[in-house]
């Protein structure tokens, strides 16, 4: 416990000083509202139920962008990495895309789709789409042949030896790249927000600054902020769990 | 045949671009899709080419690349020194390290707004939001690396008379450095989709607030045109680094295996 | 004695690290080893060994006890008592030629004295021709190869050894123990020689000091009265095989009553 504490002191320290130099005057009230100020704020914004609701309307896109986009990416990867032939086809362009910003996809959302739900949900979806493909891709080409081969000696036929074998084998670069799109996925759905959409937290970060909120702006900025946090690290837990064969 | 090899791997990978061109243009010529939704292969090059020779495209690009490269050669310099800070001085470290933990997986994003409640709405938060995106895991990276050095080689390099600042130099820096490069690999295209967002919010100019533009006023043609001038230049730069990594690294397994 | 290298009086070591337990890993250790006298170190896992070694290397802070080199006490690591480690430590980034200069450039004398002594000592270890590889081009032997060149380049006083056929095959640990003979042999050194191989020890030494299991003390002194040069069918001789039989039982005692096992 005590680690803890001692671990966390340098941010208890920056929030200080943040109050302080808000109270004082020493940065405008309007610039940096006080740490006091923000946190009235959000609990009003909490009682107010408006931050739930937001809330819930971008976790409710992120989940479902992210979701399909894990379904989609694992099996497109898996089945990418099934052949030779395939994987030399699949591979130029993988690089390809690789490094394209993947916020890129946000205006042509916009144009297929307008400003909506699905727009999000879909920018999100292409977007995580990629990291995942990638983790499912090399994660099954680096499955060691010399596994399958004993799978299959042991009387395995080749769809067992890709559940038993291959599928496990590929888990520790997949979920890697689960974890990836999982940051990826809270970065889109936050800006796509920003840029159009009538709920969310992006939205509400937004709408909240043009109005002059500012306190309320950095409420909210700090509310997704930390959910992004806690999600990485819940993240890592179940990713810990699963693979915690390797650690032993 | 080394190179009759090669040749027949290009024409395979080229198979899928090349089959996604020729559906898109057949998509659009047979009128399968509005040409609004997806305007032709043809007209988006088309259009590419005029906006290259009116110079259109080199000022577009030209704000976003020096955005780019700002923010990205400040955030390296700082980025590797604090990382290296934080691994050799134990106050740096304990002051930093709840912050970078904590930052690290936080979508940072989310501050811009603020950003450009303090910077204004030109150049100055987009380049601070960029850096602050993509610090972390060159901070990360290079705490991880300098930290680890296998203590055999410092002693070693102790064993054949080095002092302090020759083993910092010789010995720490080049055995941190695959690790130092995975990050700035990693840090490059957070900050490439940050500036583009940034330039996307702000309305501002540069290729992300031409693609919004372009959005906003249903011109698709302009929206695929900037896609895929940001998709080459990612590509650019990431290739870029990759051969730099290559030449740097010569001496490393992984280099050396790739060779075989 | 006028005669003593290397002397450690009252040597005590614990390993006290930042959470978890201390133990203590040397106690006691009083040892003599004479001018170009090469000492062998054996013992169960764990006995200090390495710790001794790493003691005398000026890696470790020596807080009990003394050690000296040439009647004067050890302070920091330097090139006069020169390391080779069980896992090379050769700096990846360097060419061979490179690794082997390395001790070099500290030492006065110009480019091309130096480029001459690199490269005699490449040859005597038998890697001609390989001055430009990297060393993760180069195989474990060679690796090693390597690392004994960087070492012998800048002529230390004293050889400390740890370990350092331990993660050779069979084949390269045998050809590279002849090899350290037959440099041993012709440009005599005093050397401390750590390693778990009883049969090695007797086969490169002159003394095998036999240590107890943790906390370590000087169980037992042999000479190893064989006559040099060593050629590879000494192993058969009858007393080599004596030796070996006498100290793996002290090893072995020593090991069974590490792990609570009374003989």
């Amino acid at each position: 416990m005590k680690e803890i504490a001692i671990r966390y002191t340098p941010v208890v320290l920056l929030l200080a000083l943040w109050e302080l130099a808000s109270r004082s005057g020493l940065v405008s009230q309007d610039v940096l509202p006080s740490v006091t100020s923000v946190s009235v704020r959000l609990w009003q914004l909490c009682a107010g139920g408006e931050m739930l609701s937001n809330i819930s309307a971008s976790m409710l896109r992120l989940v479902s962008g992210l979701g399909l986009g894990i379904i989609v990416g694992s099996i497109l990867g898996f089945a990418l990495a099934s052949s030779a032939i395939v994987q030399k086809m699949a591979q130029p362009s993988l690089t390809f895309l690789y490094p394209l910003p993947k916020s890129a996809l946000i205006p042509v959302i916009i144009i297929w789709l307008g400003f909506g739900h699905s727009a999000q949900i879909a920018v999100i979806f292409l977007g995580c789409l990629l990291p995942i493909v990638l983790g499912a891709y090399n994660g099954a080409r680096s499955a060691e042949s010399t596994l399958v081969w004993s799978a299959r000696s042991l009387g395995a036929n080749s769809i067992e030896a890709e559940w038993h074998v291959i599928i496990p084998a590929a888990l520790p670069d997949l979920l890697a790249g689960v974890r990836v799109a999982l940051a990826l996925s809270f970065v889109l759905l936050i800006s796509s927000e920003m840029l159009g959409a009538q709920r969310g937290m992006g939205f509400l970060i937004a709408f909240l600054g043009d109005g002059g909120d500012y306190a309320g702006m950095f409420a909210s900025a700090f509310v997704i902020t930390a959910i992004g946090f806690a999600a990485d690290r819940a993240y890592l837990a179940i990713y810990h769990y699963l693979l915690r064969y390797r650690e032993a | 045949m080394a190179s009759g090899h090669r040749l027949m791997n290009i024409l395979i990978g080229a198979i899928l671009p090349l089959a996604i061109i020729a559906l898109w243009e057949f998509a659009t010529r047979e009128r399968l899709v509005s040409s609004f939704l997806l305007p032709s292969f043809s007209r988006v090059v088309l259009r590419l080419w005029q906006d290259i020779v009116s110079g259109e495209l080199f000022m577009l690009a030209g704000q976003t690349l020096l955005r780019l490269a700002i923010s990205y050669s400040i955030a390296v310099i700082a980025g590797v020194v604090l990382g290296i800070l934080m691994a050799r001085v134990r106050f740096v470290r304990w002051m930093l390290d709840p912050i970078v933990s904590i930052g690290f997986p936080a979508p940072k994003i989310a501050f811009l707004p603020i950003f450009i409640l303090w910077f204004g709405v030109f150049d100055t938060p987009k380049i601070a939001m960029a850096i602050v995106a993509c610090i972390f895991p060159l901070i990360a990276g290079t705490w991880s690396g300098t930290q680890g050095v296998d203590k055999y080689l410092v002693w070693s390099a102790e064993n054949l008379g080095a002092t302090r600042r020759e083993i910092l130099v010789h010995v720490i820096f080049p055995a941190a450095l695959p690790q130092v490069l995975t990050a700035m690999q990693v840090a490059l295209p957070i900050a490439f989709i940050v500036v583009i967002v940034a330039e996307m919010l702000t309305g501002g100019n540069g290729l992300g607030g031409s693609m919004i533009e372009g959005a906003r006023l249903a011109d698709s043609a302009r929206v695929f045109e900037d896609l895929i001038v940001i998709g080459l230049i990612g590509f650019a730069f990431l290739h870029g680094l990759q051969i730099f990594r290559r030449k740097i690294l010569a001496w490393h397994p992984e280099v050396l295996q790739e060779k075989n | 004695m006028t005669n003593t290298k290397i002397k450690f009086a009252n040597v005590e070591f614990t390993y006290a690290p930042a959470n978890g337990r201390a133990v203590k890993a040397l106690d006691n250790v009083n040892l003599d080893v004479a001018k170009d006298e090469f000492v062998s170190i054996v013992g169960p896992s764990g006995c200090g060994k390495s710790t001794l070694l790493y003691l005398l290397g000026g890696f470790l802070p020596l807080v009990q006890g003394e050690i000296s080199v040439d009647g004067r006490k050890i302070a920091k690591p330097g090139p006069d008592r020169g390391i080779v480690f069980q896992h090379f430590a050769l700096f990846p980034w360097k060419t061979v030629r490179q690794n082997v200069l390395y001790g070099l450039e500290r030492k006065s004398m110009d480019t091309a004295q130096r480029a001459e002594l690199a490269q005699k000592y490449i040859d005597l270890v038998k890697l001609t021709g390989f001055e430009d590889s990297w060393p993760a081009q180069l195989s474990g032997g060679m690796k090693q190869r390597v690392a004994i060149a960087r070492t012998l380049v800048t002529d230390p006083d004293v050889l400390l050894m740890d370990e350092p056929f331990g993660a050779l095959d069979a084949q390269n640990r045998g050809i590279l123990q002849e090899e350290l003979l037959a440099i041993w042999g012709s440009t005599r050194k005093t050397v401390l020689f750590v390693t778990h191989d009883v049969h090695e020890a007797v086969l490169l030494s002159d003394r095998v000091v036999v240590m107890s299991a943790r906390p370590g003390r000087i169980k037992k002194t042999l000479p190893i009265d064989l006559p040099r040069p060593r050629g590879p069918d000494v192993n058969r001789s009858p007393r080599f095989v004596d030796y070996c039989q006498e100290i793996w039982d002290l090893v072995r005692e020593e090991a069974l009553a590490a792990s609570g096992v009374k003989t």
